[in-house]
Parts: C-alpha cells; sequence; structure tokens
C-alpha cells in the first residue's frame, strides 16, 4: 500500500473540477459545472432529487465508469492530475479516493475480513500488519471497542448503523485522502446519523470529505463548504453558513427556505 | 514510476487475460454443439452415401442382418435401411405422451398455484382437530413430490413400466403382449408431467397478481377466474413447457427401451403393436454392429435425424419465449372498460354464465394431481418393498464372483465419473457465467448466441451425446470405451446445469457489493474471486448436486462410451458402470442367482441416492435465502 503514490495537493485545492460536463446516452446529466473543494474539509453537496448530486460524486472516483454509455468531458483535477487523462490508474485513484454508499454495503465475510479486504487488494498479507490496520481503521470509525470481540462475526449481522460505519472504517483501511459519501446517513436512525456526523468532524482532520446529504440540517451542522445543485448545474457554492444565510442565487434560496419552512 | 508504469500495463493485460478466458468458457457451448452436429453428420455420411438420404428417410424395412443376405446373392441394399416406421413411432409416442403429459401437468400446476391449501389442516375441516397432521405443508409436499419424480432416472421409469405397467397392458392387450406403444406413450407420460407441471407452475406464477384481483372484482368466481383468466394469460409460457416436453419425450430411450417392444421397422398401426423408436433401436443395435460397418453408420444417422429433430424444437421454443403474455383480449377489454365504469355503478361481470365448467375443471385438476402424486407414491413403495430384502451388504459391497452381480463397481465407477466431471464442468461452466452475469454488456449479440447455444445443449438428447462420445472420444480421442470418455461426454451434458444454476446465483448477489470492492479500488476479477463468487457459493454446490444426479441416473449417454461392464474400474482408461448403466446391464444379461431382483436391488440404492440429492438442493436452497437486495438487472426484467 505504502508503494501506490499518494495525490499532492497544492494551495489547499484537493480537487478541482473545470467544465465539466456528463452524459448517460443522451441524457445530459451534469452541465458544465466548475468547482474547487478544499483540503481537509467537509464539502455538502445538497440539491433536489435527480439534480445529479450522486452523479459528481461518482466521476470523482470514476465510479460512473461502470455505466454504460456514460460520457465526461471537461477535466477533473486531484492533486493537479486530470483524474480522466488515459495513464491515469484507476487502483490508484480509488485507493486515494474512497468511497461510502447510501446504503451499507458490506461484504458477505467477517468483520475483520471486511476491513482486510482494502489493504489485502494493495498486497497487504502480514496478520501483525493486518490486525494493526484493522484495530486503527475501527478506532477512527470510532467502533473498535463495539466491534473488537466480534471480528470474526459476520458483518450481515451488525446492525445498520454498525455496517455503515463499518464501510466507512473499510474505506479508512487503505487511508484515502479523500472520502466520498453519498447520503451516508439517509438510510438510519437519528442516533447512528448523529454517530457518523461526528465521524465525519474528526475525520476531517486527517482526510477531505465530499458528502451529499439530502438533509439540510445535517448540511450546516457539518459542512464547511456547501454546493447546491439543480438540474444537472452547480448554481452556487460557498461557505455553508454564507450560503444558508444569505445565498446569492434566487434558485438557492428558494430551495433552502422550502426545505426549511 | 516506470516500475509503477509497467505494474499498471501488466495489470490491465491480466483483466483482459481473464475476460478472454471467461469469454472463451462460454463460447465453449458454442463449440460443444457444433462439435455434436458436425461429428455426428460426419460418421453418418457414408450410411446416406451406400444408402441414398432418400431411401434411408422413407424406407419402410429395416433388416439390418443383412450380411448374411449378401450371401445368399438377393441383396437389394435400398430397403434395408429404412427409418420411417422409426420416425413415425417417435413421433406418435411423443404424441400421445405429451398429450396426456400436458393434461396432467397443466391441471397439476393449476392446482399447485391455485387449489392447494398451504397446510394439511385447511384442506379438511376434521384434521383441524388434529395437531400434528395439521400443520404438515401440503403446498410443499406436492411440490416436492413433483421435483422428485422429475429426478427420477429415466432408467427407473423403465423399470418400472416394465414390472408395472406392462403387465396391465397385458391383461387388457387383445394381443396378449403388454410391450408396445401404449406401455412407451405411459411411461414417457410419467416422465415429462412433472417437467411440464413445474415450468406451467412458473408461468402461472408469473402472471400479475392484478389479473386475478381484477377479475374477481369484476364478480367472476375464482373458478371462473382461474380457467378464463389466468390461464389464457400464461398461454405461452405454458406452450413453451410443452413443446420443452416434445423434446424430452422424442429423445428420451431408456424409459421406453424396456416396454417399447424392440421391434424395428413395423409401423406403430395399433396402441399394442410392439415395435421400435429411433433412440431405442440405436441403442438396442449399436451393442452388436460391426465397427465400420454400414449398419454403424446408419445407427448414428438414425441419431443425427433424432438431433435435427431437437434442433428445429429448440428454435421453436426459442421463438415462443419471446412471445409476451398472453390472453383473452376480450377479457382486457372489458377489465379496463369495467375499470372506467366502476366509479360509477359498480362492478360488471365479464362472464355471465354460472361457472359450471370451470367449477368442474377445478376439480379435475384436484383429481390429476391427487393422481400424479399417487404414482409417484406407488413407484417408490413399490420398488422399495421389492428391492429391499434383496440389499444385502454381499450385494451392495461384496466381492464379486462367478460374475455375480456387486453393486460395489458402480459405487467406485460412479465417483470416479463424477469427480472427473466436476472438475473439468465446474471452472468451465463457472466462468460461463462469470462471463454472462459480469462482463456482458446490454444487448450484446455474442451473450445472445451463447444463451440459445446452452438451450440447445441442455436439449439434446442423452443417446446423441453417447453417439458423440462414441466418435470423439472413444474413437478419435482413441480413449476406447473408458471412464475418461464418460465423464467428457458427462461434461457436455452437466455443462448447462452448472452454467444456469450459477448465473442465477450471481444475478442474485447485489450490485452494492462488486461497487464497494471496486471503489477500494481492486480490479474486476478481484472483486468477483473475492467478494461475489464465494456469496454465489449456493448456486454452485446446487449445480454440483444436480451434476451428481444427472450422473448417477445416466445411461443411454454411457454405455458407448464408458462401457457397461459389471467388474470393478481399472482407471480412468479402463471401463465401468454406473449405477444406472448397471441396471441396464442386470436387464439386458440377467445375472445368476437374483434375475430381475438385482435390478429392484439397484434401483432402490438409486432411489435413495436421488431422494437424498433432492433433499440436499432443498436444505441448500433454504439455507442459501432470498437474497434481501435485488441487483438492478433483476428489477429491469
Ligand atoms: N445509470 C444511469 N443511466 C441513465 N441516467 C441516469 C443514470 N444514473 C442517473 N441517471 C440520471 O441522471 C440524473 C442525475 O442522477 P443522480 O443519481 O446523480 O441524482 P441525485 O442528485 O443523486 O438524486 P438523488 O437525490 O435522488 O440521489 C437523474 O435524472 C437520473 O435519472
Ligand atoms: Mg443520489
Amino acid at each position: 500500500m505504502k508503494q501506490i503514490e499518494k495525490f499532492s495537493f497544492e494551495r489547499g485545492v484537493a480537487i478541482d473540477v473545470r467544465e465539466m460536463t456528463l452524459y448517460y446516452g443522451d441524457f445530459h446529466a451534469l452541465k458544465n459545472v466548475n468547482m474547487t473543494m478544499p483540503e481537509r474539509q467537509i464539502t455538502a453537496l445538497i440539491g433536489p432529487s435527480g439534480c445529479g448530486k450522486s452523479t459528481l460524486l461518482k466521476s470523482l472516483n470514476r465510479m460512473n465508469d461502470l455505466v454504460e454509455g456514460c460520457r465526461v468531458e471537461g477535466v477533473i483535477q486531484i492533486g493537479g492530475e486530470n483524474i480522466y487523462a488515459r495513464e491515469i490508474n484507476l487502483a490508484r485513484l480509488r485507493k486515494n479516493v474512497g468511497m461510502v454508499f447510501q446504503r451499507p454495503n458490506p461484504f458477505a465475510m467477517s468483520v475483520y475480513d471486511n476491513i482486510a479486504y482494502g489493504p489485502r487488494t494493495f498486497g497487504i498479507k502480514k496478520k501483525s500488519e493486518l490486525d494493526g490496520i484493522v484495530e486503527t481503521s475501527l478506532k477512527s470509525a470510532a467502533m473498535w471497542e463495539e466491534l473488537k470481540d466480534r471480528l470474526n462475526k459476520s458483518a450481515l449481522g451488525l446492525s445498520g448503523g454498525q455496517q455503515q460505519r463499518l464501510c466507512i472504517a473499510r474505506a479508512l483501511a487503505v487511508e484515502p485522502q479523500i472520502l466520498l459519501m453519498d447520503e451516508p446517513t439517509s438510510a438510519l436512525d437519528p442516533i447512528s446519523t448523529g454517530k457518523i456526523e461526528e465521524l465525519c468532524t474528526e475525520l476531517k482532520k486527517q482526510i477531505t470529505v465530499i458528502m451529499v446529504t439530502h438533509n439540510m440540517q445535517q448540511a450546516t451542522r457539518v459542512s464547511d463548504k456547501t454546493a447546491f445543485f439543480l438540474l444537472g448545474e452547480m448554481v452556487e457554492m460557498g461557505d455553508t453558513e454564507r450560503i444558508f444565510s444569505m445565498p446569492k442565487d434566487k434558485r438557492t434560496e428558494d430551495y433552502i427556505t422550502g426545505r426549511f419552512g | 514510476m516506470e516500475r509503477a508504469k509497467e505494474k499498471r500495463l501488466s495489470s490491465a493485460r491480466g483483466e483482459r487475460g481473464a475476460k478472454l478466458l471467461f469469454g472463451l468458457c462460454a463460447a465453449f457451448s458454442i463449440v460443444a454443439v457444433f462439435a455434436i452436429i458436425l461429428f455426428v453428420l460426419y460418421r453418418s455420411i457414408p450410411a446416406f452415401r451406400e444408402i441414398g438420404v432418400f431411401n434411408f428417410l422413407f424406407g419402410k424395412i429395416w433388416k439390418p442382418d443383412w450380411e448374411s443376405k449378401v450371401t445368399a446373392g438377393k441383396l437389394e441394399y435400398k430397403d434395408i435401411f429404412g427409418i420411417a416406421p422409426m420416425i413415425v413411432t417417435s413421433l406418435a409416442v411423443t404424441l400421445g405422451a405429451v398429450l396426456l403429459g400436458s393434461v396432467f401437468g397443466v391441471f397439476t400446476a393449476v392446482f399447485l398455484s391455485f387449489y392447494c391449501p398451504e397446510r394439511l389442516g385447511r384442506a379438511f375441516a376434521r384434521l383441524e382437530k388434529i395437531p400434528m397432521l395439521r400443520t404438515i405443508p401440503l403446498k410443499g409436499f406436492v411440490q416436492q413430490i413433483i421435483n422428485l419424480l422429475a429426478s427420477i432416472p429415466s432408467i427407473i421409469l423403465g423399470f418400472f413400466g416394465l414390472v408395472v405397467i406392462v403387465p396391465i397392458i397385458r391383461d387388457i392387450s387383445p394381443n396378449g403382449l403388454g410391450v408396445g406403444v401404449l406401455s412407451a406413450v405411459l411411461v414417457l407420460a410419467i416422465m415429462i408431467t412433472p417437467t411440464i407441471a413445474s415450468l406451467s407452475k412458473n408461468a402461472l406464477e408469473a402472471v400479475p397478481r392484478e389479473y386475478f384481483e381484477g377479475s374477481l372484482g369484476l364478480g367472476n368466481t375464482k373458478n371462473q377466474t382461474v380457467f378464463r383468466v389466468m390461464l389464457p394469460a400464461a398461454k405461452s409460457g405454458i406452450m413453451s413447457a410443452i413443446i420443452l416436453g416434445v423434446g424430452r419425450a422424442v429423445g428420451e430411450t431408456m424409459a421406453v427401451m424396456f416396454v417399447i417392444g424392440a421391434t424395428p421397422g413395423k409401423f406403430p398401426t395399433s396402441l399394442f403393436l410392439p415395435v421400435s423408436s429411433l433412440t431405442t433401436t440405436i441403442v438396442q443395435e449399436m451393442g452388436y454392429v460391426s465397427p465400420g460397418s454400414i449398419h454403424e453408420s446408419a445407427l448414428i444417422a438414425t441419431g443425427f435425424i433424432l438431433l435435427l429433430f431437437v434442433l428445429l424444437i429448440n428454435l421453436v421454443l426459442n421463438f415462443t419465449k419471446k412471445e409476451k403474455l398472453g390472453g383473452d383480449t376480450v377479457f382486457h377489454k372489458k377489465l379496463s372498460q369495467a375499470q372506467k365504469e366502476r366509479k360509477g355503478e359498480g362492478y360488471v361481470r365479464v362472464y355471465k354464465q354460472k361457472g359450471g365448467i370451470q367449477t368442474a375443471l377445478k376439480w379435475a385438476s384436484v383429481a390429476f394431481a391427487l393422481t400424479i402424486v399417487f404414482t409417484l407414491i406407488y413407484l417408490v413403495g413399490f420398488i422399495l418393498v421389492k428391492g429391499i430384502p434383496y440389499l444385502t451388504p454381499r450385494f451392495l459391497f461384496g466381492e464379486s464372483k462367478n460374475g455375480a452381480p456387486m453393486l460395489a463397481p458402480a459405487f467406485v465407477s460412479t465417483l470416479m465419473i463424477v469427480f472427473m466431471t466436476l472438475l473439468i464442468a465446474l471452472p468451465l461452466g463457472i466462468g460461463a457465467a462469470i462471463y454472462l452475469n459480469e462482463y456482458s454488456k446490454k444487448g450484446s449479440k455474442f451473450v445472445k448466441v451463447v444463451r440459445l447455444f446452452i438451450d440447445t445443449l441442455s436439449g439434446v438428447p442423452s443417446i446423441v451425446f453417447g453417439l458423440f462420445g462414441m466418435i470423439f472420444f472413444c474413437g478419435i480421442c482413441k480413449l476406447d470405451y473408458s471412464l475418461f470418455a464418460g465423464s467428457f461426454t458427462m461434461v457436455l451434458i452437466v455443462l448447462p446445469t452448472v452454467i444456469r444454476s450459477t448465473e442465477e446465483s450471481l444475478k442474485a448477489v447485489p450490485d452494492s457489493m462488486r461497487e464497494g470492492s471496486l471503489a477500494l479500488g481492486s480490479s474486476k476479477v478481484r472483486t468477483i474471486f473475492k467478494v461475489v463468487l464465494p456469496q454465489a457459493i449456493g448456486g454452485i454446490v446446487t449445480s454440483v448436486i444436480l451434476s451428481v444426479g444427472r450422473i448417477v441416473g445416466e445411461s443411454a449417454a454411457l454405455i458407448y462410451t464408458a462401457g457397461s461392464t459389471i467388474k470393478m474400474p481399472s482407471g480412468y482408461s479402463g471401463t465401468g458402470s454406473t449405477f444406472a448403466v448397471m441396471m441396464y446391464r442386470f436387464q439386458v444379461e440377467p445375472v445368476k442367482g437374483l434375475g430381475v431382483n438385482a435390478m429392484y436391488a439397484t434401483a432402490v440404492v438409486l432411489l435413495v441416492i436421488v431422494a437424498f440429492l433432492n433433499l440436499l438442493v432443498s436444505l441448500v436452497q433454504k439455507h442459501a435465502g432470498k437474497p434481501k437486495e435485488k441487483t438492478k438487472k433483476e428489477k429491469e426484467r
């Protein structure tokens, strides 16, 4: 894992999206998106359903490659490298840009193997080393105490909230620089949601987090920056506080007031 | 940096290599089907050339013992190998069996889908009071019986026909013979009924629930709904089931072999006439032809004609599958009309009659289903009662002296064939399933073709596999009669099962797991092997069990590839008999001491194995459970 090169961020910019356009077949899902996401901060993506938040998120680690007929134009730079350039190594990209999905998706294996899966992919085989990684990852996901006695139990037996935090731990195990989270709490109860929000605030000391959320309060609670999307366009982006207190764009205002009021 | 680049390139190459490998596994079915057609055709050519295709197909006389007449100097080649009577017999017997089997099968399906109570207590009020009986899962029980009946090896059905059906027919037959057309029809009907029943049931259950409720809502009775709405709506699925039954019946060998009368060259002019079909002629005469003779070629050519029939049936099947839900268009019109009107003034009855016919049909479906259940219980019970007394340890495991029949060699041969077959078929089948489910793009032509050939392969009759194995593995590959040749032939037979069963369970693995793995930077191959396949283990295990069942019960494909010795196999290059082949052998050459009882005893062993395997399958399926999250692919369908 050590030999996998990290991206080197310059001037505090983690991700730089330039004139990015995306099509699903004939459908124009993202239109000329421009935005910069700062390093070690939490950027929230908000907007009504179907506006392209997940699409943008998935294009940041090229999970969109899996979708037949998906076409990307423009540039997405991470640490100055265009990730859609030909010579980019997908494994390296995805190792450094981790992802947590809307629904928890632990593998049908033990808790331990779930977390060791990523490191093993990158050639770590030594038991002692893996043990260490499992422990640190679970600790960073604040669930070591909860799970240390159940490491060999199946991950599918955990509660939904635990599963989601396990997925976060699994993503952290490969030491990503950026973590993409697509509505990570939408399938969870309020207590689990609280834990994950806390976790995110903790995580941003180390890594950059981009989070899609439908929940305005969540965005205000955890994020530093917020970007508002509508019909495939990035309407407005700025400090979270500013976006929610004095949006510049009428559409942003309509959306957030509609939701809050 | 350079090294990293090199590594990346090599891993990309590895990915492409893996895709190619899986693609080749998938393409194997295509190669197999072409190989079967070409090699069987190739060895038929001498017969076609010598006899003439027209004379062969339409000739009315079949006289294989022509060599003696050559010396007499009055030989007429043209008429000697005419298979017209056999063609007509095969078609007639198939027609009869399919008519009977469809009636029984479809009514049983109706019973299972609409009338069978879940638990026994629901069926009879009186039983409600007896707690032990009340909770017996009646529906599950009937379903299990159908499954069991479907998996009984054809040689057992043939034997059952010989010892039970033939004597009954003998009593009513004017010529005092039990064997003949009618017996063959009955045995074949028993064989294909469960298949038709299961598939028709699937078709009925695929009809949208709204049809049922819609029709009831319009004031029709349940019986009217079942027979005038649901059944027509499932029409195309039921048609497919019946066509599949035609394919199985026309290609069946062992089930009819003992009961049809073994009289080649006779047209089936009466229900009680002993005759021979295409398949039985091949099995009976292949044993004593001289290699390379026209007689041998004529038998292979007979197999080729059979293969053509089956391919044709398969094509038809392929087309019927594409049809959508059929149904009574009048009903649809009235249904939508009535739904519009419903807001206004209540319901409109679609069918004015009281539904007396449908009520009668309901009871018919109960009766037909009960007949099936009874037949299976009788069949199993009869064989157990007759066979268990002879199931001595000596018979099972003893050492064979003076050629006395023993089953120990069958255990060994069967295990050896199972091992070798799975060793090849599993990787091949799993690879193909991986290609079909993980790599195929939507609407890919290649995948469509592969699926068509997998279906075709699964429709090829055992006897044709046997001929191919004999020609290709024993002959061209110079393996002679051997367990190798038998195993390789079995690979072709079980391959479609392995592919389908594995693919089913791959489909059940949610896409979110694949995404989870890929998002961690894992390659596609690693994702497949570490995340997807381990979850599909249920389907793979199921395919193993089904394959074992197929091998244990197979006879027609093995007799002329692995041989039919009753001796212990000497190794993979030696000959050997599975249980079913052993039974065949006991029939053809009755053995000292035990006679027909050796067959009963072997049948018991076969039945026990088959029942056990069936139980295993349902346990595995229960254990593997239903996937919680449906995959995208499934939703799209
Ligand atoms: N695989 C796909 N193929 C075609 N169209 C797609 C695909 N995925 C998404 N879309 C379309 O692209 C648009 C954006 O989808 P996306 O999932 O990014 O929205 P979203 O903002 O995440 O919505 P939600 O809040 O509901 O998750 C939608 O109109 C959607 O229908
Ligand atoms: Mg989304």
